[in-house]
């Protein structure tokens, strides 16, 4: 460990002392090394959390403190509703089983540090038997402004199929989210994961989802970010075994001054493994949405098929899009291709369908909702593409310019 | 004597924040009820004249007026022009991709109807519609399922073109160069649509390099058009002269 004495900001004074609280005195002794991540560490070059997090609630968030937080409810779905870390209610699905364990905490990252150090309780869910429903996990933090830390540990059995939604709700305030999900998948086993924001506009919301994929297992999945104003998700995925493929995506529809960082670290361990990724960004106003995609292929991993794509779009003077997309190949025989587009929306195509009637805010939602409907179709949920829709829609009324 | 469906009176177009002008001076009245074409040589403002009527921006309109059933025309924006009942048929229809036919069909005809102060159109009586106007242009329902002129041929695309003017039932048509990219047999299925369209009430603007789209659809009057204005205008013999003699004839310019 570089032992550095960095001098701590207010809040980093502020979260040191709460993993004192918390009993965490080894991990609070590893951030006061560290301290939150700033632009000379790479992966956070677009998000430097040392100026981004000036102010963090001053305590966590705690049990039984009424419900004022809007919940999900998507019908026809197995529902698990954790708030504020703690599973909430009784929960029966054949072929799924829910436990509750301690974490041990550790990571030189120091958001997935506190992550793991401020987790109460692990929800754990192995599914075994045949599932005829999507499963739900309704991740929600209630009260007043606090720092929340849970996480969400899925095992998906050899030949097992899982469809999993999770939404991230929380009441009106100034919030930080810690939210871990973890999902192995086996041999042959499908899954489908879709996350969706549904954060209060001042919550600082910092995701890590962690995926394992055996041989021949399928995955898709989805992340949003559309609420909070400080928001990222790292996404890692790690191919262990030959015949899995994934398919990757994410979205950023952002406005105001809010900033979204989406970083994707797709690990190609073995032979004969395929990944599509396809991430998009949409900003208003003056914000900033940050893409990082990385595509490693390690020397065993011949016949690997990766095929990343970032498209932008920049509806404002001000908006920015940051993408960076990375491979780094060390086998010698594969595919892997990226490509990134960034503009604005097409004058021509404005005009076509203004020149038949569509007057121009109509013509430009007509796009942007066309711009995003390749991402929702394939996700398969009907209810969950409904509700994106939905948000689009308002997402588009709520911006003032004609 | 009853107003005009379009007049267009000394019309001067400059490009936007550029000095190039490119109309310069067209005058033209065109009466309810009449097919008039447009002749002239590539880069001659033919293209840019159905972009500014169609309220295209990018554009500086410097000097003249276009009333269209008497009011100023270029005080509105594009979509009020379409309400009124101007509709642009492209040279190039734009590829919209994630938008299916059919519902930027519904989207376009219930725009159009809102700006009038008009009810929606309800769905089975709008899907009757636009079957029976494609099969007069025989446009298969399948074509009508896919993303707006992606992946259409030119023939598909310019039929989709005239579906569109079908449907809209426009007072005023401005074809701009239709029949490029046409085969004989997609033009003859284009051309027989534009010619059902044809009413008392209803006038053309048909833009073309060549005669033969006129051989389709018979114009009541013939404009030459060179350097951004009208240079003569007659009957539909005038076309058969330019085609036999050439643009030089008329304008001046070598070829």
């Amino acid at each position: 460990m570089n032992k550095m004495n960095i001098k701590l900001s207010g809040a980093e004074e502020q979260l040191r002392a709460i993993l004192v609280t918390h009993g965490q005195d080894s991990a609070a002794a590893q951030f006061a090394d560290i301290g939150l991540p700033t632009r000379r560490i790479e992966a956070y070059h677009y998000t430097d959390l040392k100026s981004l997090l000036r102010e963090v609630p001053s305590a966590l968030a705690k049990a039984n403190v009424g419900t004022t937080a809007k919940r999900s409810v998507f019908e026809g779905t197995a529902r698990i509703e954790i708030v504020n870390g703690q599973m909430a209610g009784d929960f029966d699905v054949e072929g799924v089983s829910v436990a509750t364990s301690g974490n041990d905490a550790s990571g030189e990252d120091s958001v997935v540090l506190l992550s793991e150090a401020l987790v109460g309780d692990v929800v754990e869910i192995k599914v075994s038997g045949e599932l005829d429903q999507v499963l739900h996990i309704d991740r929600i933090i209630d009260g007043d402004a606090a720092i929340n830390a849970d996480k969400v540990v899925v095992t998906v059995e050899d030949g097992c199929s899982l469809t999993l939604v999770e939404s991230f709700n929380a009441s009106d305030a100034a919030h930080m989210r810690l939210a871990t999900t973890e999902i192995a998948l086996g041999e042959g086993a499908n899954v489908v994961h879709l996350q969706l924001d549904g954060n209060s506009a001042d919550t600082r919301h910092f995701a890590n989802v962690r995926y394992s994929l055996a041989g021949d297992s399928l995955l898709r999945t989805f992340v949003q970010h559309t609420e909070a104003q400080l928001s990222r998700t790292v996404v890692t995925a790690d191919f262990n075994g030959g015949g899995a493929h994934a398919d990757f995506a994410g979205l950023n529809l952002l406005a105001g001054k809010q900033h979204a960082d989406i970083t994707l670290n797709v690990n190609h361990l073995v032979a004969n493994t395929t990944s599509t990724e396809m991430f998009k960004n949409v900003v208003h106003d003056g914000a900033k949405a940050v893409f990082q995609g990385k595509i490693v292929v390690a020397k065993d991993a011949q016949k690997t098929d990766a095929q990343m794509m970032c498209q932008g779009l920049i509806l404002s003077e001000r908006g920015e899009i940051l993408v960076k997309p990375e491979l780094e190949i060390f086998a010698d025989d594969v595919i892997c291709a990226h490509g990134a587009t960034c503009g604005e929306l097409d004058e021509n195509s404005l005009f076509y369908l203004m020149s038949r009637g569509i007057p121009r805010k109509e013509a430009k939602a007509m796009l942007i909702r066309a711009f995003l409907a390749e991402m929702f179709e394939p996700m398969e949920v009907e209810a969950v593409v409904e509700t994106l829709e939905a948000r689009v829609d308002s997402w588009l009324d709520e911006r003032e310019e004609a | 004597m009853t107003t005009p469906i379009l007049e267009i009176k000394d019309l001067h177009v400059k490009v936007e924040e550029e000095d190039k002008i490119i109309l310069k001076g067209v005058n033209l009245t065109l009466p309810a009820g009449e097919v008039h074409a447009i002749m002239g040589r590539n880069g001659s403002g033919k293209s840019t004249l159905s972009y500014v009527l169609a309220g295209k921006d990018g554009y500086e309109v410097t000097q003249g007026e276009v009333l269209f059933h008497g009011k100023d025309l270029l005080a509105m924006s594009a979509h009020e022009r379409a309400a009124a009942g101007l509709f642009l048929a492209f040279q190039y229809p734009i590829e919209i991709p994630g938008v299916a036919t059919m519902t930027f069909l519904k989207a376009a005809l219930n725009a159009q109807r809102k700006s009038r102060g008009e009810d929606e159109m309800k769905i089975p009586d709008f899907m009757k519609m636009v079957k029976e106007a494609a099969a007069k242009l025989e446009i298969k329902q399948e074509m009508l399922k896919r993303p707006l002129n992606v992946g259409f041929s030119g023939g598909e695309k310019k039929r989709a073109e005239i579906l569109q003017m079908a449907l809209m039932q426009p007072s005023l048509c401005v074809l701009d160069e239709t029949d490029s990219g046409l085969d004989i047999d997609a033009l003859k299925i284009v051309s027989e649509g534009v010619n059902l369209l044809r009413s008392q009430n209803r006038s053309m603007l048909v833009i073309t390099h060549y005669q033969r789209l006129l051989n389709h659809i018979i114009p009541d009057r013939v404009h030459v058009f060179s350097d951004g204005r009208i240079v003569e205008s007659g009957d539909r013999e005038l076309a058969l002269q330019l085609e036999s003699k050439g643009y030089a004839e008329f304008d001046g310019h070598a070829a």
